[in-house]
């Protein structure tokens, strides 16, 4: 873990007419770490990711990976330079089999749309490679079986999987454990932290503190869009406005 | 006589095509009946004012047709479904009050004179048209266009540029009609620009949804039960649109999908 | 000459306004396209061909009205009920275009496929009026009231009866609408009603003016129609209403500048025009309207 950062944000705002669901955030993202966000409902999480991978545009402020500027750039462009993320509400591609998810993913990051079309559907040095991203999350298996198949446990590690596609730069997990029980939060932790060395750096929402903590190297709180409070997860989970804004609320 | 009927299968089939390649991205076009009519127009003049022969005459209309498509999709693509069906519309519309008004091409009273397309050009079309789409079925740019299809944010968050994607299906489409276009005006001779009118362009799509729209075998089923059948069964000839609206309706009853509802996979892991 | 026009484009303006904003109070709000609107419109003219024959004008306009309005819920449950869902949507669009094919073709096997000639008893309607240096017929006048009245009838209905309260609830949102306990069913059956009587009025009035009852119209007139419900926002009753007047008026100014012969265009040129900068239409950005994203 080096202090190199990854993502930065500085200043960013986003407005629905009256609704500030971020307002003013300050935060970066540094290499090989997992920063764990944490918040109350409506603390604008999900929109935070959102803003970074483009689906909402920011209204002001900037967002930066790795010293390019991607505050304006669209979706698929930021795709392409190494940011992937997963879904709160799953959204698989469920008419494809659980490989070709992954395949859709890896094809736009290495190659251009035109030469696509030239290369075999059967390429094998890709299909080795979404099949690495599927074994890292136990799907490998399942590859040729229908997305729509897969169990809810098994359906959000594929979003993960589809979201690896690529070696992204940073990875942003929406969520990823909402749903699950016991033994599979156990192991999706296990599976994240054999992440960790895959990819540039990792964001990852959660609602369920347990994993948080044993997850994030360092840990933000975010209410009303705004940061309240960073540091090593033991600090910030007992910091007295925390427990006000977050914990004081369950 | 088998001959035409076999011919107008073939042109119904590339028309299908068209609309299925379109559709492939998540987009309906009601627009085929102008590229065709600028693939037989187009190509119509070329050969017939400045002796072309049939081949390039039909390339360059395809070509046109093309980026006709291009500069009018660009931005209509951006749009949401539902206004992209209606700028698909406007663009028949427009399209034929536009024919109608070029003297040069005979404006109403229609242009003749256009002659070289057989039954063997047809199917030679067909059977080109058809191993292009077959062979783009095993390609990466498919699942490009099924994810696009099934959820264009997705898709866009995955690194798919999707009004590229969307392009390229409205330009292929485009082509494809034109293409259909071009043979069948050789082919009558003389057309006019209400037979390339929304009716048309609506029985193609009917034809595609009869068949089945997840691959491109029901494209090719739809047009071609509904070119022949007709043929046959007099009755059903001379109540058409009846009969085909009501096959249309069972169909979306009980089989939305179409009659071929199977989808082609475009890999399959082997272990090794 | 001009005033003429344009008077000539307002009373064509308020006949795509009828029809329009019967579009746009289903999509408004159950959020589905109904294309055998347009058929549904075109047969206006037919069912007033066949009545008017023996029925009193007054009578055969209720007539019409009924008669739309029945077609309408005959629409709603053969193309619409089965597709509730999201993806339904454009299932149940594509089916109500094939509906509309077969009801052109019941026209066509009933009236036969050239245009019959509708005409009234009543000198009174071809005599003129001349306001500011134009005629305007009689009939154009009584074309124009009808169909204002409707559509102010139709806006009391939507704002101060009961039913026109649900309506504008289930437009909100269809779980809330049924939370509070109206009945979804009920509702969506009287805005199919409304909506396709109002288009059969539509088409009584463009048959009146015309002099005869045409199948084509359905797929001209009513596709138009649907044109100009999207520039005015697509569930904007309003815009409905703003939008054919405006596509009436710019096509009487087409005729004015000699550009008769382009004037189908029109429609849809504007059309195309006004998405490119208002991507929702001229009073689109209400709840239809999305995040749209680059």
């Amino acid at each position: 873990m080096t202090d190199k950062a990854v993502l930065s944000v500085s200043a960013l705002c986003k407005y629905f007419g009256g609704v500030r669901a971020l307002d003013g955030l300050e935060l970066e993202v540094r290499q090989g770490e997992i920063l764990g966000i944490v918040g109350p409902n409506g603390a604008g999480k999900t929109a935070l990711i959102n803003t970074i991978t483009g689906f909402y545009r920011a209204t002001s402020g900037r967002v930066v990976l790795n010293s390019t500027d991607i505050t304006e750039l669209p979706m698929h462009a930021i795709s392409r330079l190494g940011v992937s993320r997963t879904f709160q509400n799953i959204r698989l591609f469920k008419r494809m089999s659980v490989l070709e998810n992954v395949l859709v993913a890896y094809k736009q990051h290495t190659t251009h749309l035109f030469t696509s079309v030239f290369r075999s559907g059967s390429n094998r040095a890709e299909q080795a490679q979404a099949m690495h991203w599927l074994e890292l999350l136990q799907l490998a298996d399942k590859a040729n079986q229908s997305a729509a198949s897969l169990s809810y446990g098994d359906a959000r590690r594929l979003e993960i999987a589809r979201a690896l596609a690529g070696k992204p730069q940073l990875l942003l997990l929406d969520e990823p454990a909402a749903g699950m029980n016991e033994s599979e939060t156990r192991q999706l932790i296990t599976d994240i932290q054999g992440l960790k060395d895959q990819v540039g750096a990792i964001l990852l929402v959660e609602h369920d503190m347990h994993l948080i903590r044993q997850l994030s190297d360092r840990l933000v709180t975010m209410d009303a869009g705004k940061k309240i409070a960073e540091g090593t997860p033991a600090a910030v989970l007992s910091h007295p406005d925390v427990l006000r804004a977050y914990l004081g609320e369950d | 006589m088998i001959g035409d009927q076999l011919f107008f299968t073939g042109i119904n089939v590339l028309l299908a095509w068209s609309v299925y390649l379109v559709l492939m991205t998540g987009s309906l076009s009601f627009a085929q009946g102008t590229f065709m009519a600028i693939g037989c127009y187009a190509a119509g003049v070329l050969t017939v004012n400045f002796g072309w022969p049939l081949l390039p005459a039909t390339l360059s209309g395809a070509l046109l047709s093309c980026v006709v498509a291009a500069v009018v999709g660009w931005p209509a693509l951006r749009l949401r479904g539902v206004y992209l069906i209606l700028v698909t519309i406007g663009i028949t519309f427009c399209g034929r009050v536009l024919l109608e008004n070029v003297e040069y091409i005979g404006g109403v009273a229609g242009f003749g004179g256009m002659v070289g397309a057989s039954l063997t050009s047809v199917f030679i079309a067909v059977g080109l048209v058809g191993a292009a789409l077959f062979w783009l079925s095993r390609t990466p740019l498919q699942r490009s266009f099924d994810a696009v299809r099934e959820d264009d944010r997705v898709a866009a968050s995955l690194g798919i540029n999707v009004p590229v994607v969307r392009l390229i299906g409205f330009c292929g489409g485009a082509f494809i009609a034109a293409v259909a276009g071009s043979l069948y005006g050789h082919y009558m001779s003389f057309v006019r620009p209400e037979s390339f009118d929304i009716l048309l362009s609506v029985y193609v799509v009917l034809y595609v949804v009869l068949g089945g729209v997840n691959n491109m075998w029901g494209a090719l089923l739809g047009a071609t039960v509904m070119t022949l059948l007709p043929e046959y069964f007099r009755v059903l000839a001379q109540w058409r649109p009846s009969v085909f609206g009501l096959a249309i309706l069972l169909m979306l009853l009980f089989k939305p999908q179409g009659l071929l509802s199977f989808r082609t996979l475009s890999s399959r892991w082997k272990k090794a | 000459m001009l005033a003429g026009q344009i008077l000539n484009g307002i009373v064509t303006g308020a006949m795509y306004a009828l029809v329009a904003i019967g579009f746009s109070l289903v999509i408004g709000t159950l959020d589905k396209l109904n294309f055998a609107h347009s058929e549904v419109f075109m047969v206006g003219g037919f069912i007033a061909v066949a009545s008017v024959s023996w029925l009193p004008w007054q009578l055969a306009l209720i007539v019409i009205f009924l008669a739309g309005g029945l077609l309408g819920l005959a629409t709603e449950f053969i193309a619409f009920r089965r597709f509730q869902t999201t993806e339904g949507k454009v299932t149940a669009a594509l089916a109500s275009m094939a509906l509309g094919l077969i009801i052109t073709d019941l026209v066509h096997k009933v009236w036969g496929t050239e245009p019959v000639p509708l005409k009234l008893d009543s000198p009174w309607l071809q005599t003129g009026q001349t306001f500011f240096g134009a005629t305007v017929l009689n009939l154009q006048l009584v074309i124009l009231a009808v169909a204002f009245v409707l559509m102010a009838l139709l806006h009391i209905l939507l704002q101060k009866t009961r039913m026109g309260r649900q309506i504008r609830a289930l437009a909100e949102s269809t779980v809330s609408a049924s939370l509070l306990g109206i009945h979804v069913r009920r509702v969506t059956q009287a805005v199919f009603f409304l909506s396709s009587a109002l288009a059969a009025v539509g088409g009584l009035l463009v048959a009146l003016r015309g002099g005869a009852a045409s199948s084509e119209i359905g797929l001209s007139f009513g596709l138009k129609s649907l044109a100009i419900m999207a520039i005015g926002g697509m569930g904007d009753l309003r815009g409905a209403l703003v939008g054919g007047l405006l596509i009436g008026v710019l096509e009487a100014l087409m005729f004015q500048m000699g550009l008769g012969r382009l004037v189908e265009m029109t429609a849809w040129v504007t059309l195309f025009a006004v998405l490119i900068f208002l991507p929702n239409g001229l009073f689109g950005g209400g709840i239809h309207a999305r995040e749209q994203r680059a």
